[in-house]
């Protein structure tokens, strides 16, 4: 289903909330769809299932899935509200890339122009209809 | 559940284990690491029944280990040198075990010959070492154990065959709650496999944690000033360790995540990154701050 990079220094229970996350966002794993059992997963990827489980719970607890006792885990359909701490470090990387464009010579103007149409373009992957 | 409660050992004049606890949920995997001659195989032993402790208690499901033949029915050990009887071929040492150990499984005996793909008519002495411990594993798969104690499993396989055991292991945890404490100085195989891990440095156990906390807990920082660094960074920060590379500053800091980002932010460096640390990095800190240190030797 997905690969993990075990090289990288991300934790990865960490890793795995964060790619499935990305599957959830993007559509890709669609609401009431059932995530792969603890036990599947964990001899596909060689990864030990408490790790697997606990990323599970993760998911459970920021609201991207929810949990029906002896069948699984399941896509939550509705976005979760309670977004601070992460928006705040996708808010640190807005503000280093922007840094970053300004140092490489990017107008401000093409700046504002980029941002205005990417929200233009993405409604925030709030419409599945 | 596996528990040593303050068990110490003695050999002669040498204190191998001093004081040393642990407990291991069902279903879970340890990985035991620590420096060389720290204790882990006396350890290991000791969970086997094999030693007798000098003082503290060994436990597995609530039953003392020691010449306990109901318990060792249901755990396969496997020894950093493995023991066979001479002349015996691979499918003679299967028979066996077969008589020996009440939930030895021929079907899966035989479904694992795929796995390891060695000829069974082969006398395990003529067996290269590395097909040797492959040899051990198969053994102790086909035995259902419920507990696994694994010296060095991984250590001297090809990559192949290392990622296949790591494999084996993992379907057994997921499928039969098996559990297993395996030690191993490859820490980069351990980190994937493992959710609990303990250091052991001379005979004491140093930390045991949860790998996840344990990564969570320590975090490597590398930051940069426009100008001079703050003085009052390094008293406000505590830095385990430290290390300036040219313009920029390298901290090992203890901490959450989170913490440790406000508190930098506060003396607005110019860069300003945190990893968390690897499995091998933390051995390495912990072992320092033991008085273990990487010395680099200059001729």
């Amino acid at each position: 289903m997905f690969e993990l990079d075990l090289r990288s220094r991300a934790p990865i229970y960490e890793q795995l909330v964060d790619k499935i996350k990305e599957l959830i966002i993007n559509n890709v794993l669609k609401p009431d769809e059932q995530l792969p059992t603890v036990r599947v997963l964990a001899s596909e990827l060689t990864i030990n299932p408490n790790t697997i489980q606990k990323a599970y719970r993760e998911l459970e607890y920021r609201g991207y899935v929810y949990s029906v006792p002896g069948k699984g885990n399941f896509v939550r359909a509705t976005v979760p509200d309670n977004n601070a701490a992460r928006l705040q470090t996708l808010e640190r990387e807005v503000l280093k890339n922007v840094s970053e464009m300004l140092y490489l010579g990017m107008s401000p103007h093409d700046i504002t122009t980029l941002i205005q149409r990417s929200l233009s373009e993405d409604k925030g992957g709030k419409v599945h209809d | 559940m596996i528990e040593a409660a303050r068990v110490s050992k003695q050999f002669h004049e040498i204190e191998a284990l001093h004081d040393v606890s642990l407990s291991v949920h069902k279903g879970s995997i340890y990985g035991l690491v620590g420096s060389n001659g720290a204790g882990k195989t006396t350890l290991l032993k000791l969970l086997a029944g094999i030693y007798q402790p000098d003082s503290g208690q060994l436990m597995i499901d609530s039953e003392s280990v020691f010449e306990n033949n109901a318990i060792k029915a249901r755990t396969a050990f496997i020894p950093d040198n493995l023991y066979f009887f001479p002349n015996y071929t691979i499918q003679d040492m299967a028979n066996f075990y077969g008589l020996i150990y009440p939930k030895w499984n021929k079907e899966r005996y035989l479904k694992l010959q795929d796995v390891f793909n060695i000829d069974v008519k082969r006398r395990v002495k003529t067996l290269s070492k590395g097909m040797q411990r492959q040899y051990a594993l198969w053994m102790g798969l086909a035995m259902m154990p419920d507990v696994m104690i694994l010296d060095e499993p991984i250590d001297g396989l090809d990559p192949v065959m290392r990622h296949k055991v790591k494999n084996l292991i993992i379907q057994d945890v997921a499928d039969r709650d098996m559990t297993a404490i395996i030690s191993s100085h490859n820490l980069r195989d351990l980190e994937d496999i493992c959710d609990y891990i303990g250091i052991l440095h001379q005979g004491k156990m140093l930390i045991q944690k949860d790998l996840d906390d344990l990564k969570a807990d320590v975090h490597k920082i590398q930051v940069a000033f426009a100008g001079e660094i703050p003085p009052t960074l390094l008293q406000d920060i505590q830095a385990l360790h430290q290390e300036q590379r040219g313009s920029v500053l390298i901290l090992i800091v203890r901490g959450a995540h989170n913490e440790i980002i406000r508190r930098m932010q506060s003396y607005h460096p110019a860069i300003l990154d945190i990893l968390p640390l690897t499995l091998e990095e933390i051995f390495i800190h912990e072992m320092g701050d033991n008085g273990y240190e990487i010395k680099n030797v200059l001729y």
